[in-house]
């Protein structure tokens, strides 16, 4: 049975009313759990240490991030990504962003300390912050903050995002880090923040070579995008033998999400996160850590986060939604709820240029493979 | 942007009478194409490896022997760019001559060189991503203030310029490319067309609920 880490602090991430990155997204996966009577054993974990955020961030950065959390926004904060439409200051942000990071760290000490193979932290994932940057919604890196932890705890580690966007602080954090190998599957940077996670960035020093992206064309969809993330992460994982994954599910590639432009359906996410699954079995004996992701469709990504909890744990994926949860999030929603988890057949009009796009993502695929393979002799 | 911020300070530099031989083995050694070729202080010529190659190929009429001087086979006299030129002068001159560097000369004085790759990278870098951002492409209308009411309706929404480049699209207007930080791009895309933004990218999504 995985291990499920939870904390109801965690709602206190919540940077607006109208900001997307929004808490009612898990709070909405919790309802369901429980509507589809499964017995939910969420774990607490605590918040992490100033001393903890330090192992990733640099000091400076956490100082200001904290000081404008308690109210004293200093000329610096501009600096350091605050205050801006994604990231605005809102007083306690910096006490939640820790509760999340401790989460996901939990997971990995859990991992470390051989507690647990499969772990799902239902939060986190704010995989744009930087050494000393906040941005895209993420203050602190919680992905990061865990994968150290893991390293210091002598694990190598594949960290595998399948956000829709890149997960380029993660990258950047561990650029140079020869036990740290980051896949990344988003859309092409051409089109959606935050315009890197391109093949010729391949990790720096010991790191060149363990550093992977790839860039997929808008409107993308599930068949193309499963075969980029198997064409990759076999032969990557076959080279890197990691001893833990730890996993981004990000649930913005959906077809429905507001904010980018690919085109998987639920189905695919299962497929995808069955895939992953089975890389888990194969590499590291089924030691992963899952966290939580973008996501902005109220209509797409807790259906897709229950999904994912299942798969996790083994259950079926039952096809039906419960009235009392279509009815309460349809009132909150303020337009009618799914009622199914999975999304209904043929959901999106055919994509006229599908031919194009696979080959195009096809052709990315190669171009990366092509320019790692001298790291990987 | 200015040569001076693009340049290469202090370039390697070669006397007339080395010989060709020894020109080729700096331009390996140093990973270079290009030499100033330097007599009593001035710049007389320019020698690349094309120069090089050519003048010793086998399949030229007359080989020159690789001890012969570079003088028998460098460009000269020599174009040469201002520190304080404007990068766009430099790519104007190396375009119009097909030549693929400029000696930089303070007075007489050599203090440096650049290249057709220095400008590539200056490219880069007007273009590039340097920090986390969203590729944004806006038609304006060519009047005064436009620009202004485009980065105006940005500054209000709190969403930070990491780049920008504006340049003429047909007759009356203009188009700007920018780099914006915000994730939240379709969001920003709406709003600037509810305020009568003409917005090129990115494109629109031909499937929404």
């Amino acid at each position: 049975m995985p291990r499920v880490i939870y904390h109801p602090a965690y709602g206190g991430y919540d940077l607006g009313p109208e900001h997307p990155f929004s808490p009612g997204r898990v709070a909405m996966v919790l309802d369901l759990l429980a509507e589809l009577g499964i017995a939910t054993r969420l774990e607490a974990p605590a918040p992490a240490t100033v001393a903890e955020l330090l192992s990733v961030h640099d000091e400076e950065f956490v100082r200001v991030v904290e000081a404008a959390s308690a109210g004293e926004v200093g000329a610096a904060a501009a600096d350091f990504g605050l205050g801006t439409a994604d990231n605005p200051i809102v007083p306690g942000m910096a006490d939640a962003a820790r509760w999340l990071v401790g989460g996901t760290l939990h997971g990995a000490r859990l991992i470390a300390a051989g507690g647990a193979d499969l772990v799902l932290q239902l939060g986190g994932g704010l995989h744009h912050a930087r050494r000393r940057l906040a941005s895209g919604f993420c203050l602190y890196n919680d992905l990061a903050v865990a994968i150290r932890h893991l390293v210091d705890a002598r694990m190598r580690v594949a960290y595998i995002d399948i956000d829709v966007h890149h997960g380029d602080g993660v990258q950047e954090i561990f650029y140079a880090d020869e036990d740290v190998l980051t896949l990344s599957l988003h859309e092409s940077g051409e089109y959606l923040f935050p315009g890197s996670g391109w093949p010729h960035e391949l990790g720096q020093g010991m790191g060149r070579g363990l550093k992977l992206n790839v860039p997929l064309e808008p409107f993308t969809e599930g068949a193309s995008y499963l075969d980029a993330l198997e064409k990759v992460a076999g032969p990557a994982l076959d080279f890197f033998r990691p001893d833990v994954l730890v996993v981004q599910s990000g649930a913005d590639t959906h077809h429905l999400d507001p904010l980018a432009d690919l085109m998987l359906t639920s189905r695919d996410f299962e497929r995808v996160i069955r895939a992953i699954m089975g890389l888990a079995e194969r590499y590291t004996r089924g030691r992963a850590l899952f966290t939580l992701g973008g996501g902005y469709s109220p209509r797409a990504t807790p259906r897709l986060w229950t999904i994912l909890y299942l798969v996790l744990h083994g259950l079926p994926v039952p096809p039906a939604l419960p009235p009392a949860w279509v009815e309460r999030w349809g009132s909150v929603l303020g337009e009618p709820a799914p009622d199914t988890l999975h999304d209904p057949n043929d959901p999106y009009p055919a994509i006229p240029r599908r031919p194009e796009i696979t080959s195009q993502n096809r052709g990315m695929v190669d171009r990366l493979l092509d320019g790692v393979a001298r790291y990987w002799l | 942007m200015l040569v001076r911020e693009i340049m290469h300070a202090d370039p390697v530099t070669i006397g007339p009478e080395t010989s060709l031989e020894a020109a080729y083995a700096l331009m390996l050694e140093r990973h270079i194409r290009h030499l100033p070729v330097v007599d009593a202080g001035r710049v007389v010529g320019v020698v690349t490896d094309r120069d090089l190659r050519l003048a010793t190929s086998r399949l030229a009429e007359q080989p020159f022997p690789a001890g012969t001087g570079v003088s028998e086979v460098m460009s000269g006299p020599v174009q040469t760019a201002h520190p304080l030129d404007p990068i766009e002068s430099a790519a104007r001159v190396m375009r119009e001559l097909k030549i693929g560097c400029l000696p930089v000369l303070d007075g007489t004085r050599l203090v440096g060189i650049v290249t057709g790759v220095d400008i590539l990278d200056a490219l880069l870098k007007l273009t590039g991503v340097e920090r986390p951002s969203g590729r944004l492409e806006v038609r304006l209308p060519d009047q005064p203030g436009e620009l202004a009411r485009l980065t105006r309706f940005l500054a209000d929404l709190k969403i930070n310029i990491h780049s920008i480049l504006s340049y003429p699209d047909g007759e009356h207007r203009g188009r700007t490319v920018l780099r914006v930080a915000t994730i939240d791009m379709r969001t920003l895309v709406e709003r600037l067309g509810d305020a009568g933004f003409e917005v090129l990218w990115p494109p629109v999504k031909p499937c929404r609920e």
